[in-house]
């Protein structure tokens, strides 16, 4: 595949001058940086900040642990796939799986509906969790079992909004973060307007960008541009794909579905806002209604510092359990649980400098 | 092994398997009878032999089934190591309830690989259990052959300098299970299921061969992983270099895996010397499977020893690590 990615590494090096930290957002990104090398290829004066992007990572413990009490008390609990070696202090879904409970990996929300189906007489719950890019195909399955009136399908939803999350760390004094790269997929989505807030409140550039690396690199670019010339704004390098107001269809969806709750998230705490609810109207088929289910946020373990890492903070060789006691075989915090987790994305691509 | 149970992440291939496969060796090794880790054994005697077990789910997929499968795996683990596949044992596990024609189906497509090959079944055995004990069935093959090469292909053999090969594309036999089990249709996408004895016989005469290993559970990430590991030195890749068709590519995209990690059934990796690199592709690539055969790294002394780094499409460098665990497919 032709590449311009050498040619925009080079325009980089040159209008980089000043050195500045970037927060890619998105565990996505992160995973495509660390994948095609990108950070090897970048002027010094470049430094790159993994965000809290990744909706595995971010899941926090107490979320897991409903999840988990839903399938002890025999109901079938479907899930994507990563979330699976998630732990909590009772264990993770693939745990349970291994010990003979129901719980079964969907790659899309629809499945759930057939799950319901082939088994009537019992609960069937979907984990719905992630942004903004897989709240609508949760919304789009309440909506779906309630025009099927479906008894047995319910959804525990803890699906949670992005602008909060980046704001707080918009607002950061510690973090001092000179642009943000915003992933495509979520703006594809939401539209420019949710984060204008970056470059008009706190005259930080936001660029939306998709995610192989020349996308990533352009959008590194447009940062360090914006930044260098003292223009902050909000702009995308991700061509039509991102139009300026959204996708119509699934904000409608999204709103009709849900509404906005504070939420837990793991290693930053309850954020405003930041959560996706189900609607009363919808409350038929809210699980934690339904189950009578009191989330309560779960604490890190000891010496686990994946809130720092989450923020940005630290880098994961920084934290004492990396590699040691926290390794994607026996992972401690759920940034290494993931494979787009930061401290996993570390793991896998990272061997000190030399590499 | 650090874990309680035993997961689905022990069977994946990867660091975990190897934890696991080190712990069950234990007891042989402290009496001082275990194997070596390679595809197959060498015996006294001049002969090479194979266990492998096959579970798949779905048992018929693009490019093959169950039966196909575990011919096509039993040989391949002999024809690595340079011996012919000649005589299969098959046991089988069937669970009450499955029709017998479509166990008798992968008989046939066995059968038909078995003959392709000149491979004689020499021995076998059934067992039938109670419905839920396992799901279908499972097939388990043992393989047996004469040694064809007068030097000894293993990993100990592997020496600075070698070009590292792949036969064909990479991560089909993966890809398709995966497009089939998440439902997630590819045109054109099938397992590369198929022999290589036919391919890799041509290439015993050539002294440069020092090693071969079919990608399997793994792929081809984790062969050169264990390779590099095993030989204390420095692999690197080039990544436009591997051949991943544009299938396996876009059904990774969707799933968030990577091709490099992807099972293949078909696809072996070659360390060979400097001297006989072009004479192996030359043969290789006469063979209707090995097309897409391409040189795609080096061994060398460099640092970090140990280790595989890949030269990326963008003229960036990184690490190729093992993988852990069960490789699920991503939420977003």
């Amino acid at each position: 595949m032709p590449t311009s990615a050498p040619a925009v590494a080079a325009l980089l090096g040159k209008i980089s001058r000043t050195p500045l930290s970037v927060m890619e957002v998105c565990g996505t990104h992160t995973v495509s940086i660390f994948r095609s090398g990108i950070r090897s290829i970048l002027p010094p004066t470049l430094k790159l900040v993994s965000g809290p992007g990744c909706p595995v990572c971010v899941t926090d413990q107490g979320e897991i642990e409903a999840a988990l009490s839903l399938l002890d008390r025999g109901a079938v609990v479907a899930a994507y796939g990563d979330m699976f070696k998630v732990p909590c202090d009772g264990g993770s879904l693939a745990s349970k799986r291994s010990r003979g409970l129901d719980a079964r990996i969907v790659t899309s929300a629809m499945d759930v509906l057939a799950i319901a189906g082939e088994n009537p007489e019992r609960e069937v719950v979907f984990l719905g969790v992630g942004f903004e890019t897989t709240a609508p195909a949760t919304a789009a399955l309440v909506r779906e079992a309630a025009r099927r009136k479906i008894r047995n399908l319910s959804v525990l939803s803890f699906h949670k909004r992005t602008p909060p999350a980046v704001e707080i760390l918009a607002a950061d004094p510690d973090l001092r973060l000179a642009g943000f790269l915003l992933p495509g997929h979520v703006c594809v989505i939401l539209g420019h307007e949710p984060f204008r807030f970056l470059p008009e409140k706190y005259g930080i550039p936001g660029v939306i960008a998709g995610f192989d690396p020349d996308q990533i690199l352009l959008g590194l670019a447009e940062i360090v541009r914006e930044h260098e010339l003292g223009t902050p704004a909000l702009r995308s390098v991700y061509g039509k794909a991102v139009r300026k107001e959204g996708n119509g269809k699934a904000l409608r969806l999204l709103e009709e579905i849900f509404e906005h709750r504070d939420a837990p998230w793991r290693g930053l705490g309850t954020i405003p806002d930041s959560g996706f609810a189900l609607r009363k109207d919808y409350e038929a088929f809210d699980a934690e209604k339904r189950f009578s289910l009191s989330v309560k946020p779960g604490t890190l373990p000891p010496g686990c510092r994946c809130g720092e890492v989450l923020t940005g903070k630290i880098t994961p060789p920084e934290c004492p359990l990396f590699r040691s006691a926290c390794t994607p075989g026996s992972p401690v915090g759920p940034c290494m649980v993931s494979g787009e987790g930061t401290c996993g994305a570390y793991f896998r691509f990272y061997k000190g400098d030399s590499l | 092994m650090k874990e309680k149970t035993i997961t689905l992440g022990h069977g994946s291939g990867g660091r975990q398997s190897t934890e696991l496969v080190a712990f069950l060796l234990d007891s042989f090794r402290r009496r001082g009878i275990g194997p070596e880790l390679e595809d197959a054994a060498l015996l006294p005697g001049g002969y090479a032999m194979t266990t492998d077990g096959f579970t798949v789910s779905p048992r018929r997929f693009p490019g093959g089934d169950i039966g196909h499968l575990c011919v096509c795996g039993c040989a391949n683990d002999l024809a690595v190591r340079g011996a012919s596949p000649d005589f299969l044992g098959i046991s089988l596990v069937l669970e009450e309830g499955i029709s017998p024609e479509e166990v008798s189906s992968y008989m046939e497509s066995a059968a038909s690989t078995c003959a392709e090959l000149g491979m004689t079944l020499a021995a076998g055995d059934t067992k039938v259990v109670p419905s839920g004990a396992v799901e279908g069935m499972i097939i388990t093959g043992c393989a047996f052959g004469q040694i064809r090469t007068p030097r000894t292909l293993s990993m100990s053999s592997i020496r600075e300098g070698d070009a590292l090969l792949v036969t064909t594309s990479v991560g089909r036999h993966g890809a398709a299970i995966a497009s089939a089990r998440f439902n997630l249709p590819v045109e054109g996408l099938l397992s590369d299921c198929a022999p290589l004895w036919p391919a890799l016989s041509l290439l015993l005469h050539l002294e440069g061969l020092r090693c071969m290993r079919d990608c399997t559970r793994g792929g081809l990430g984790t062969v050169l992983c264990e390779w590099a590991e095993a030989s204390e030195l420095h692999f690197s890749l080039d990544e436009d270099s591997i051949p991943v068709s544009f299938q396996v590519k876009s059904l990774c995209d969707v799933l968030g895996f990577d091709p490099l990690y992807m099972a293949c059934e078909g696809c072996a990796a070659l360390a060979v010397a400097p001297s006989d690199t072009e004479e192996t592709l030359r043969i290789l690539r006469q063979s209707p499977l090995c097309g897409d055969a391409a040189v795609i790294g080096r061994v060398s002394s460099a640092e970090p020893k140990g280790m595989v780094s890949m030269r990326t499409s963008i003229g960036g460098e990184r690490l190729v690590d093992m993988p852990w665990g069960e490789i699920l497919p991503r939420i977003c």
